[in-house]
């Protein structure tokens, strides 16, 4: 382990649970998030020499954020390539739908918790912002950098993102009140 | 109905302006209804979001997958650092295209060495025999723990780049323990891991370009087979 991977280890690695949680809110799916933060990690070492003194967290979550727009647009393009068998080939596609996938339930676990369906229920830009501004407590600067647009636009997508919750949130509630008895 | 000092609060709110502002606006929502209700919404939701939302972490799994992609990462970066003369990197841009042509050749070159060099030689093969060595350490070496292949399979489907045989051989002695995600080659490998006595078999697959990728396709222990 040369000194380049050590320092990777010091600066970057401890923002992994950070990349997660945001490529995890970005994504649908944990595997989506696991895959994007993997490559995120990956160019990330790969590009280490150009952080040199920026901010490691922010610029981490920039390169997150690239890696699951690049995966969204590949998604329709790429092709999931079957290894022939004979025993492939009488069991069949079939197969995959059969036994839920152990993560894909805890998702179904999630959507219990009010607020993860909630935020879910936002937009993508909405999810986004809130995250960044409230979980990881970033300022408006650092926002701006990680997701490509001015100071100015990170104001009034938080504010629409705020009141986009907080009618979903109030929906709900009324929702459940009629529900009770 | 919205103050039009609403966005001054929410700013004030985030700690983004200085203090003769934040007095500033202070002094106002005194006497304002709507921005005192604002605040109180906006400690709500921050309050609520915090305290509420899961709080997603990374998986040792992908821990580990991370920490092997670097590894293969930091081994092919010391390869290349051995070969002779300048580091492709650092060749400057202009000679690029006048040397398009006669890279193009040394990869083609490369390439029908990398194929014709017997199999141990192959920088692939340590590839696979680290991922080998390196599954067998503590909580590496099963994403998916099962012993049932309809299990096994589909869990593969979402992780990896190829759909990999899984076939159940408990009865001739290879016991099915489960399946992991691996980084060879550049792509997302499948590997199904059987057990075999005291024996840890773990199966690579990958899709490799029109080869089959199957050549080296089996380890038991550290010896192959």
């Amino acid at each position: 382990m040369d000194d380049k991977r050590g320092r990777f280890e010091a600066e970057v690695l401890p923002h992994l649970d950070a990349a997660y949680r945001f490529a995890r809110w970005l994504s649908r799916s944990p595997a989506e998030a696991d895959d994007a933060v993997q490559e995120a990690m990956l160019r990330a070492f790969r590009g280490f020499d150009a952080l040199r003194g920026s901010d490691a967290k922010a610029w981490l979550l920039t390169i997150v954020r690239n890696c699951h727009s690049t995966a969204m647009r590949q998604q329709q393009r790429r092709v999931f390539v079957p290894l022939p068998a004979d025993d492939d080939a009488q069991e069949g596609e079939a197969m995959i739908a059969a036994t839920p996938d152990p993560q894909e339930s805890a998702i179904g676990r999630d959507d219990e918790r009010t607020l993860d369906r909630l935020m879910a229920s936002l937009s993508a830009e909405h999810r986004e912002v809130l995250v960044l501004r409230e979980i990881e407590d970033m300022d408006y600067r650092e926002i701006a950098a990680v997701t490509g647009v001015p100071i100015g636009t990170v104001m009034s997508r938080l504010a629409r993102a705020r009141a986009a919750l907080k009618s979903r949130w109030r929906e709900d509630n009324e929702a459940e009140s009629h529900a009770v008895p | 109905m919205q103050c039009p000092e609403s966005m001054r609060v929410q700013a004030y709110f985030d700690g983004e302006v200085d203090a003769v502002v934040a007095a500033d606006i202070e002094r106002h929502v005194e006497g304002c209804e709507h921005c005192r209700a604002q605040l109180q919404d906006l400690e709500r939701a921050r309050t609520a979001l915090r305290r509420e939302l899961t709080d997603y972490r990374a998986s040792p799994a992908l821990r580990a997958r991370i920490s092997a992609a670097l590894d293969q990462e930091d081994s092919s970066r010391s390869r290349q650092r051995k070969l002779p003369g300048r580091a492709p990197w650092r060749t400057p841009p202009f000679w690029l295209g006048a040397m398009g042509g006669v890279g193009a050749s040394a990869i083609a070159a490369a390439l029908v060495v990398l194929l014709l060099t017997p199999l141990l030689n192959n920088p692939l093969v340590d590839d696979v025999v680290g991922a080998h060595l390196r599954s067998l350490m503590p909580t590496h070496l099963i994403d998916v723990v099962s012993t049932d292949k309809h299990t096994v399979k589909p869990w593969f489907a979402g992780h990896t780049d190829v759909s990999p045989v899984v076939a159940d051989f408990a009865e001739q002695g290879y016991r099915l323990l489960g399946g992991r995600a691996d980084y060879l080659d550049h792509q997302r490998a499948a590997v199904v891991v059987y057990q075999h006595g005291a024996h840890v078999i773990n199966v690579f697959s990958w899709a490799a370009d029109k080869r089959a990728g199957r050549n080296c396709r089996a380890w038991r222990g550290s010896c192959a087979i």
